[in-house]
């Protein structure tokens, strides 16, 4: 099977640090029977396992699963086995917990909250051909009529990163005498890319990656946080999926940095990607071309008239633009409209500068692609990075191009789409994060209320190396 | 056999280590060897001998694995199992590491310069393909990273005129690289190999590629019109040399001037073939010319052809040895 | 094991009848063979298993019947190896290789051709690891990655040494 996870994470010999210790590659588990104290394991011609009693008797052992949380258990065990993850965090477990909500009990029963990401809702409309407010609408009836509670979108907490990668990245700017490494700050939405920098480079590069937390952790503080609150509910009660273009994603919300260890719970439960959801409406035998359109959740969403907000820059989240106008204002004085985006080496590396009598100002970039992120931890290795700020993708042509968006029809080629896809993408109209009322709102009403520790928790995150396997029994060769 | 393959010296080049690769640069006056010694030498002829020239040290940390030379011949190149290759700069007699390009996760198997100079590519175990661009200032940028192979990449090569890149893998398989709008793209797949393959080389024309392997046998497998269409290159195996070789084929190398293709095996042995002139171009016969049935002590590893030099071939081994033949076909 | 037991014993009887309808020499040239045989199993019996405290020979991994040898040339020797790993699973078969390739490379004191395989039917992934002991590549990377050759000389070290 190929591997659906980025072609960076491909790339690092994943297999060298996740294989899962002796103890759980066991792969039969024996249930023991009284009486039966001798018995051999046979390998049968099909590669099952067999067991052959003393007796003669023959018993087929079934295989052992492992679980996400033994792998998790494991030393730097994040992406143990991808079958691992696919199976804990497919659209079939979100099924499961709504078959649950159907025959349990009430204080079983889960808040099944669905936050859909901006690039997925874009893939699925060109899918279907329709806009992407449609889409969302349309989807927004589907999950509600299989019985999810509520459904967000993703463009509202990321209106959160953009604001704490702003202030950020200016408090970086400002104190980058004092401290070698604080630029470029390299942004962390990608989970593909984080996975490689704490895998490859850990101590080096990671004090240069902004600790604002992605859009879809950002959520999960929402989710989790804010949400369960105000509607009374245990963290542990709501169930949080969020629809992703990228398999990595699983991997994020993962990580321990997610996980609410007093209630037992992950920010996020389960990621589904935009192609998984495709698939979701197939076995449903549903189009979305049928689907009567909902009106929209407007709790965690970023709406205007029924109509989808966007943020203007990139379609992996306008992480360059909205830092650069900032920083151009709060640094600089300068009003920056539009920015001049120049292709360096390819299209994936473009770099925007801010000059001022000639002298430059601000030099920011975007690397997307595993070839484009090498060059620049190489330069940054030997020191020769001119840049103060760096949008760094895992995808070539970004997140609008996941791995987890829906394919190409028969016939289209994958320029085409992603042309369609970022065109549909683009429609919407952006926001400025600062101008989003709402979220000014939460700032005040929830952030400042629970303390300036705690809100920093919430809004941001933290990175941990890992170290290189050095145990030579299990040490792929 | 009409032809021979005369001894003319053998040099002890990485003693006590394994010689793993040689090769000539582009005027054929210097021969670059690497080994299990970390170390690489440049050997000239001197009188009628060869000997060493300089020793490049503290370059690697742990084998050199391959060695090439620019086409201009002021550069070598040097992949090593320390994940790293190392680029080397001319300087009069003697040599200096100018940079050190990284990024691969474990063992370079192989690294190669592309004709126009300006490309140079290298392979790992950790199954992917890389190329980068050299800029006037001696600088490196990776400019596509493949991952075509599902296992660990021996050998790559370039086609002798165009931007053209073939690998060999441990997954049996040959892929074809080509740049497609501005990233590279495996354009075709070989297979045919029943085992690891570890070593590739175009002939002179750039027409068809020799592949040898695991399995025993040389491959040769020549460009054909598309079937698909689709713009898809699509390579044919036209000729397979079974039955020659006792052991695992090491290496291949096709003379650019006699036409010639040597091989280096698992059974100490190396081989000179030569093509039926008179057979049909889609039909190749390639009958065995000359051969040193213990040209070495212990496995042949590599065969170069001199460039400039008919009939001049250096080879060398796991006993550390290189040794210099000089045929007549 | 049984099969390899059975395909060794066929061969050596084959060899027998036949030498003993023509020549006496095909006698001496087997007898020689084991000899080597024997040689071989000496050096890679104490070798030691790289997660127990024993010895490949008391736990059954290598026995006198898994080494076969063959006449290359003058004075040259084809030597294949067929261990068998403790458990079908075994992920440090692998390992084993390593360690017989590396002890055999040192130790064997005549030139020779080594090829080491699992037995057949005792490991899962018994192409993939006899792939890969017998590529002397990888072989050699292996042996300088310092985890990997700490374990190898820890097996391979006689304990007199």
């Amino acid at each position: 099977m190929a591997s659906h996870f980025s072609s960076v994470l491909q790339l690092t010999d994943l297999d060298d640090f996740i294989t899962p210790s002796q103890e759980c590659v066991k792969p039969i588990k024996i249930e023991k029977k009284q009486g039966k104290s001798l018995a051999k394991i046979q390998i049968e011609d099909d590669g099952s396992y067999v067991q052959v009693n003393q007796d003669g008797g023959k018993q087929k052992l079934e295989k052992a699963k492992i679980s996400l949380n033994d792998c998790l258990a494991c030393s730097g065990c994040v992406t143990s086995a991808e079958s691992v993850l696919i199976t804990l965090q497919s659209h079939e477990e979100l099924l499961k917990v709504l078959r649950n909500n159907k025959v349990e009990m009430d204080v079983c029963q889960k808040v099944v909250v669905v936050s859909v990401s901006p690039q997925s809702r874009a893939s699925l409309a060109a899918y279907f051909d329709l806009s992407s407010s449609e889409t969302g609408r349309r989807l927004t009836s589907f999950f509600k009529g299989l019985g999810v509670h509520h459904v967000f979108e993703t463009s509202f907490s990321r209106t959160f990163s953009l604001l704490e990668s702003q202030r950020e990245f200016v408090e970086r700017f400002q104190r980058k005498e004092q401290d070698s490494n604080r630029l470029p700050m390299l942004t962390s939405a990608c989970p593909g890319w984080i996975c490689y920098a704490e895998k490859t480079h850990g101590e080096f590069i990671l004090p240069y990656i902004s600790t604002t937390r992605s859009p879809q952790a950002m959520m999960g503080s929402l989710v989790k946080g804010y949400f369960a609150e105000q509607q009374g509910l245990s963290p542990q009660q709501i169930y949080h999926v969020a629809v992703m273009p990228c398999f990595d994603k699983k991997l994020e919300a993962s990580r321990s940095d997610f996980y609410l260890e007093k209630d037992e719970t992950r920010e996020v439960d389960c990621v589904i990607t935009s192609g998984e959801v495709q698939k979701m409406l197939e076995e449903k035998n549903v189009s979305l071309n049928d689907v009567e359109p909902a009106p929209l959740d407007t709790l965690f969403s970023s709406v205007s008239g029924g109509e989808f907000l966007s943020h203007a820059g990139s379609g992996s989240g306008g992480y360059l633009h909205h830092v650069f106008t900032y920083a151009a204002k709060q640094l600089f004085g300068e009003e920056v409209k539009d920015l001049t985006y120049k292709i360096l080496r390819n299209n994936d590396f473009q770099e925007v500068t801010l000059e001022k009598d000639g002298v430059v100002l601000l030099n920011f970039a975007s690397t997307y692609g595993f070839r484009n992120i090498q060059n620049l931890v190489q330069k940054l290795k030997r020191g020769k990075s001119p840049y103060h700020f760096v949008e760094v993708m895992a995808c070539p042509s970004g997140c609008l191009n996941g791995g987890g968006q829906v394919k190409p029809k028969p016939g289209q080629s994958p320029k085409e789409l992603l042309q369609k896809v970022e065109e549909l993408y683009k429609a919407e109209r952006p926001l400025s994060p600062e101008d989003d009322t709402r979220v000014a709102e939460l700032y005040q009403s929830w952030l400042h209320s629970v303390g300036e520790e705690r809100a920093k928790e919430l809004l941001h995150t933290h990175y941990h190396p890992v170290e290189k396997m050095k145990n030579g029994l299990i040490m792929k060769w | 056999m009409k032809g021979a393959l005369t001894p003319v010296q053998t040099l002890s080049a990485h003693p006590d280590s394994r010689c793993w690769f040689v090769s000539w640069n582009p005027t054929g006056t210097l021969l670059a060897s690497c080994g299990g010694d970390k170390a690489i030498r440049i050997w000239g002829r001197e009188g009628d001998s060869w000997i060493c020239k300089s020793v490049l040290q503290d370059g690697h940390q742990r084998t050199v694995r391959k060695v090439a030379w620019s086409p201009c011949g002021n550069y070598l190149a040097s992949a090593s199992f320390d994940a790293t290759t190392c680029i080397w700069k001319k300087k009069n007699d003697d040599f200096e590491s100018l940079t050190v390009l990284e990024g691969h996760e474990n063992e370079v198997k192989c690294v190669a310069w592309a004709p126009s100079g300006n490309l140079l590519a290298t392979c790992s175990r950790d199954k992917s393909v890389w190329v980068w661009e050299v800029d006037e200032e001696d600088e490196y940028e990776c400019v596509t990273v493949v991952n075509a192979h599902t296992q660990d990449v021996k050998h790559i090569v370039w086609h002798p005129t165009q931007e053209l890149l073939a690998s060999a893998s441990y997954d049996n398989n040959v892929c074809i690289y080509k740049e497609e709008d501005d990233d590279w793209e495996c354009r075709a797949t070989l297979t045919g190999h029943t085992s690891t393959v570890w070593s590739l080389a175009f002939d002179a024309a750039g027409e068809r590629l020799a592949s040898c392997s695991d399995d025993r046998t040389v491959k040769i497998w020549k460009e054909s019109p598309s079937e698909s269409g689709q713009g898809d290159l699509s390579w044919k195996c036209v000729c397979t040399l079974s039955g020659y070789h006792g052991r695992t084929v090491y290496d291949v190398a096709w003379c650019r001037l006699t036409g010639a293709l040597a091989t280096a095996c698992g059974d100490d042995s190396v081989r000179v073939f030569k093509e039926d002139e008179t057979a049909d171009p889609e039909q190749p016969v390639f009958s065995l010319a000359a051969q040193a049935a213990r040209a070495h002590s212990q496995d042949v590893n590599c065969v170069a052809w001199n460039p400039t030099e008919a009939g001049l071939l250096a080879s060398c081994s796991d006993d550390g040895d290189i040794a210099i033949w000089s045929g007549v076909f | 094991m049984e099969v390899v037991l059975s395909l060794v014993s066929l061969t050596a009887t084959k060899v027998l009848q036949f030498s003993g309808l023509v020549d006496n020499r095909n006698v001496l040239k087997t007898k020689k063979m084991e000899e080597k045989a024997l040689e071989v199993y000496d050096v890679i019996r104490s070798i030691r298993d790289p997660e127990k405290p024993n010895t490949l020979e008391e736990l059954d991994v290598v026995t006198e019947k898994c080494v076969e040898v063959r006449e290359l040339g003058e004075d040259e020797y084809l030597i294949i190896i067929k261990f068998s790993p403790t458990v079908p699973h075994c992920s440090l078969a692998t390992l084993i290789g390593l360690c017989l390739q590396v002890k055999l490379q040192r130790c064997l004191p005549f030139k020779h051709k080594l090829e080491i395989y699992i037995s057949e039917g005792t490991h899962s992934t018994e192409e993939d690891i006899n792939k890969q002991i017998n590529d002397k590549e990888r072989v050699a990377a292996a042996m300088e990655n310092p985890n990997l050759r700490e374990i190898v000389e820890q097996c391979v070290t006689e304990p007199d040494d």
